[in-house]
């Protein structure tokens, strides 16, 4: 330590100065790649009414179907006893209903279908070690399994807890969860779910038309819907929305509040690596305290 | 409700004679365009139509046995059918709708004029541009669930279509079952309901007399009902507050159902409603015609009409009271007089006195003071 | 370096019962993690769909990295503000927080799905991610740890190379190659002295980050947006305590006297700093007023009371009393008491505190993530006291200087 000269202290800190300045030229764009800007005014999603369901659960075996998973018989589905308990979605049926009484007429429970919100500032992209999920310009929040190095933090992250993981494999596990059928929409399809759905209580279309679409239903029949769509404006807006007959809270939505998820941990990203400024600040302060007490030691020691 | 139906079907018959009109021409109905449109100036390539508002509702009408026996539904063809096209047994449908709601139940918005297919407005696609209304499919599948699953409580697809694949159809089941009947609908006199009540247990509901006397229209107590409303499978509802208010609803309408429970709940059968019994006042014979509001104005209030009948014909007087309506039409000498020359102080219950300008020996009845009507 | 002591490899019998326990904890621990490997997560662990993350993340990895923050609080110490005195314990803390880090990256490869892609964050970087930062800088600081480390592997070796069999041809050039090694590392280790630092102050400030992302999934006594400054000012205040406790620990170990002066006046810095993070951590409390939900008694508010009490007023009001930092023992339990207190926080922001929604049950580790767990500390001290035989790390008393030594070694 004793040894160092000046000069070779001026020299290393210049190269890891210019190292820095470049790593700085390079992050801005990395940054943006998650940011709002690129979603289309045009992008889809999805009106579930859930006064409008029946239950009888066709968008499951649909959704294992288009998906590759072994359905099974669809006449299976009509079995109700499922709904004594509420479902999650799993590794291989990324969505599924649940049932909850409905008091202005027992006879036609309400049913919330459950998957991934796809929201417009999702926490899963943000979150994601490697930045394997991308909300895609259309709407659909992706992930690209070949990146993913299995570390769940898309699950931590997500405040609709959808994400699941294959926890029995020792060898490519993966993240699961509804990809909006991103490859039917890219086809032209619908997604499985809507495309099945026999009473249309998936109305897939533009965002904003559905948005429409909902206030109209809203105003027009006060009495079958509560004042509120889920998904407007929670967690900044999703690309699944909900109408409902009773309060979401009822119903098992989170509750939660309009900022974006990630909102409050990218700033605090940001603001400690505001373009490395502060972590070079430190680092230059540390170096001119080490210059300082080396130089006090170093003149203590001759006057000795 | 009726009277609407009523007009619309006399508009068709009578644009029917004239030049067999149809929906064109519909703009000279005598309804306001504001049930329909939602702008001043609809065209036909932008009607702006009021996404279905089934509360005010303009339909055809038709008897069922004038509508189609069964229809094929099989316009909605996706990439995989899965299940094969439903026999719809139309008139057996209609004719139990007639029962409740009639033809609007299902065919809502139809323009005066021919049966507007529902494919004329239900996309027989589900990827569309507009999506404001449900496609087929769903139009379809949310009319039929709507009754279907109050009934059976259940859904199942095979009720009305079985899988392409199981090799099975449901049509055979379907075409029988269109030859079926329902039984007239008999309206009952008088209906005794056991009730869990504290005060008085029975309930005795004069049926007649609520359709009789009070001037009910069927539909002011049956509005969308199904068939379940008498074909019931579900289990009785448990919540005691939920029972108190779906059995209340219907007559609290009329009746305070809140505070007044003896006036309906007594521990024996009661007699039906006697006008004069319960209030002291005949309705016999001039109000036994006209409709309970006509007096009794105020909603839910009965009370505090008083039995003198000036308290309602304070303004009757020679000018503007047919007297022969009572059974004697007066004569020319004595229509101009004021009615107090003969009732004493107006009172008209007690005997006429003539005493006024006759003498004494003459008096009413064995004197009239004109011809007797009746 | 002109005291009369210097780090030499100690000589010692490496197995005694003590140890010989610690390696039987070790085996069963990585009986586990063999199974974690052929069977997967499933197999071992007790996570889920609503628990994603357990022990392994919540102590191994964020426990496991606060607790190595004695390398950078003392290298800034010795090195960086120069106060030559703590210089004696710098190579210990060294070792440990390379051992430390090196078994937070072992835990993360146990933890994650994909263990051979834990390298995708050097090519694949998303830079809003705070685990993609605590990775980077793990990794980084890894390296930077093990170059730090290097020139007590040339002073062991240099001129002392004797590969064994036909190896021996290589002797004399890799003899240079420390040489060489020696010499630049000489002039160029202050840059990574202070880039360690830099470093640390990131990610443990970073790993506080991770949890915020969970928002209201996580308990309002634990979630805050300060978390990553409690987090870096938890580190700061557990650094110390962690060079005391081991080096108390190691000495009585090998039997040598402890080198309690140095250890008393360091622990000096404790007070304050512990002082620091208690007062953002109420100042927190009070200005979110998430004090109300000490009101309930459940798990949450008796994890959070016992955390604050036991882990920081107990320890603070021992650091500030001279008497308990001039005994060994008072310093030992000071110090546990800290550590303690830290590792029941990072245990409780990741593992207490995370509440997900749709679930009633609640998660409790395996017995083969505790295993695995355990397993790894106990590896880790087998390891540290293997390095501490083999490399010249802790200051023994020099045999020409023996008189004027203060630390004599007892029994040897």
């Amino acid at each position: 330590m004793g040894k160092q000269t000046r000069r070779d202290f001026l020299k290393v800190t210049a190269a890891i100065g210019g190292t820095a300045a470049g790593i700085t030229a390079l992050t801005p764009k990395q940054a943006k790649a998650a940011s709002p800007e690129i979603l289309s005014e045009d992008r889809m999603g999805v009106l579930v009414d859930t006064t409008v369901c029946i239950g009888c659960r066709r968008c499951e075996w649909m959704c294992k179907k288009v998906h590759g998973y072994d359905a099974g018989d669809i006449e299976t589905y009509s079995n109700e006893e499922v709904f004594g308990r509420m479902r999650r979605p799993q590794n291989e049926g990324y969505t599924v209903l649940n049932r909850y009484d409905n008091t202005k007429n027992p006879i036609t429970p309400y049913h919330v279908k459950v998957q991934c919100m796809h929201c417009d500032r999702p926490a899963c992209v943000s979150a994601c070690i490697v930045g394997a999920f991308t909300k895609t310009e259309k709407g659909a929040v992706i992930w690209d399994t070949d990146k993913c190095i299995g570390c769940r933090y898309c699950m931590v992250a997500c405040p609709f807890q959808i994400p699941t993981f294959e926890y029995d494999k020792a060898i490519e596990p993966d993240i699961r969860k509804c990809d909006f059928c991103y490859e039917r929409t890219a086809e032209g399809l619908l997604p499985g779910c809507v495309d099945i759905c026999p009473v249309e209580a998936l109305t897939y279309g533009k965002r904003r038309d559905l948005i429409t679409i909902a206030e109209k239903r809203m105003k027009l029949y006060p009495d079958r819907y509560i004042n509120r769509i889920f998904g407007h404006t929670e967690v900044g807006g999703t690309s699944w929305m909900y109408l409902a007959g009773k309060d979401f809270s009822e119903l098992d939505f989170p509750k939660l509040s309009d900022a974006p998820a990630p909102g409050v941990s990218e700033s605090i990203q940001h603001g400690i690596f505001a373009y490395f400024v502060p972590p070079l600040a430190l680092y230059a302060l540390l170096g001119g305290i080490m210059w300082v007490t080396k130089n006090k030691e170093k003149k203590s020691g001759e006057e000795e | 409700m009726k009277k609407l139906i009523k007009h619309i079907a006399l508009i068709i018959f009578v644009s029917g004679l004239i030049n067999n009109v149809t929906a064109q021409t519909h703009s000279k109905m005598e309804f306001s365009c504001q049930t329909c449109h939602a702008c001043e100036t609809p065209t036909k390539s932008n009607p702006c139509l009021i996404p279905c508002p089934r509360e005010k509702m303009i339909t055809v009408y038709q008897l069922p046995e004038q509508s189609p026996d069964i229809i094929v539904l099989d316009k909605m063809k996706s990439r995989e059918d899965l299940y094969e096209p439903v026999q719809f047994t139309h008139r057996l449908h209609a004719e139990m709708a007639g029962m409740s709601g009639g033809c609007a139940m299902c065919h809502h918005y139809n323009p005066p004029g021919n049966v507007v297919p529902c494919s004329d407005c239900h996309s027989a696609e589900r990827k569309r541009e507009d999506i404001s209304t449900p496609d087929l499919k769903a139009a379809f599948h949310r009319q039929c669930m709507d009754c279907h699953q109050q009934w059976s409580e259940k859904v199942e697809c095979k009720s009305c279509h079985e899988l392409n694949s199981s090799g099975k159809s449901a049509f055979d089941k379907q075409r029988k079952a269109s030859e079926r009947v329902h039984p007239p609908i008999i309206e009952p006199k008088k209906l005794v309901y056991n009730t869990p009540s504290y005060e008085g247990t029975l309930v005795t509901f004069f049926h007649n007399e609520h359709t009789n006397l009070y001037k009910f229209e069927c539909v002011d107590c049956h509005q969308n009902e199904s068939c379940a409303k008498c074909h019931d499978t579900r289990p009785p509802i448990e919540d005691e507050n939920i029972l108190f208010a779906v059995k209340h609803k219907k007559c609290a309408s009329c009746h305070d159902t809140e505070n007044n429970c003896a006036s309906c709940h007594t521990n024996k059968e009661t007699a039906p409603f006697n006008h004069k019994q319960r209030t002291g006042f005949a309705l016999t014979p001039y109000h036994t015609k006209i409709n309970c509001v006509s007096c009794h104005t105020k909603a839910k209030v009965f009370s505090g009409l008083s039995n003198d009948c000036n308290s309602c014909h304070e303004s009757w007087g020679p000018e503007n009271f047919n007297h022969s309506i009572v059974g004697i039409e007066l004569s020319e000498s004595h229509i101009e007089w004021t009615c107090d020359v003969c009732h004493d102080n107006r009172n008209f219950t007690a005997k006429p006195s003539c005493n006024m300008c006759h003498d004494e020996d003459i008096t009413y009845p064995d004197y009239e003071p004109g011809e007797r009507t009746k | 370096m002109e005291h009369n002591h210097k780090p030499i490899p100690v000589k010692h019998r490496y197995f005694t019962p003590g140890v010989i326990g610690i390696a039987i904890v070790a085996a069963f621990g990585m009986v586990f993690l063999l199974a974690r490997f052929l069977f997967g997560l499933g197999a071992v662990t007790n996570l889920d769909n609503f628990y994603p993350w357990g022990i392994w993340i919540g102590l191994d990895v964020a426990a496991g990295v606060a607790l190595a923050a004695g390398g950078f609080t003392t290298a800034a110490l010795g090195h960086i503000w120069h106060r030559d005195k703590y210089e004696v314990l710098v190579r210990p803390a060294l070792l440990t927080a390379m051992l430390g880090y090196t078994f937070v990256a072992l835990s993360v490869v146990t933890d994650i799905g994909r263990w051979y892609s834990v390298w995708h964050p050097l090519i694949m970087w998303n830079g809003n991610s705070a685990l993609f930062e605590v990775g980077i800088c793990v990794m980084t600081y890894l390296t930077v740890l093990y170059i730090e480390f290097l020139p007590m592997v040339t002073e062991r070796f240099m001129g002392r190379v004797n590969l064994p069999g036909f190896l021996k041809v290589f002797n004399k050039i890799v003899d240079k190659i420390l040489h060489v090694l020696d010499r630049t590392l000489n002039k160029v280790m202050f840059v990574f002295i202070i880039a360690g630092v830099v470093l640390s102050c990131l990610h443990q400030s970073s790993i506080g980050t991770l949890m915020i992302i969970a928002g209201p999934k996580m308990h309002p006594l634990w979630q805050t947006p300060v978390l990553p400054l409690l987090f870096l000012l938890s580190a700061f205040a557990v650094g110390f305590p962690m060079v005391i406790m081991e080096s108390l620990a190691s000495s009585r170990s090998f039997g040598m006297k402890p080198e309690k002066d140095v250890l008393s006046s360091l622990a000096r810095f404790v007070g304050p700093l512990l002082g620091i993070y208690l007062a953002f951590k109420i100042g927190d409390m009070f200005i979110r007023e998430s004090f109300v939900y000490l009101a309930e008694l459940n798990t949450a508010s008796i994890m959070f009371t016992i955390e604050m009490v036991v882990g920081v007023i107990i320890p603070l009001r021992m650091f500030l009393s001279p008497a308990v930092r001039a005994s060994s023992a008072g310093l030992f339990i000071a110090s546990i008491l800290v550590i303690f207190g830290v590792l029941l926080n990072r245990f409780n922001n990741f593992v207490i505190a995370y509440d997900p929604p749709y679930t009633d049950t609640s998660y409790f580790p395996s017995i083969g993530e505790i295993a695995v767990t355990l397993g790894f500390v106990a590896l880790e001290i087998l390891l540290f006291r293997a390095f501490v035989m083999i490399f010249p790390i802790i200051s023994q008393p020099v045999k020409s200087t023996i008189q004027k030594a203060k630390y004599a070694i007892k029994g040897a």
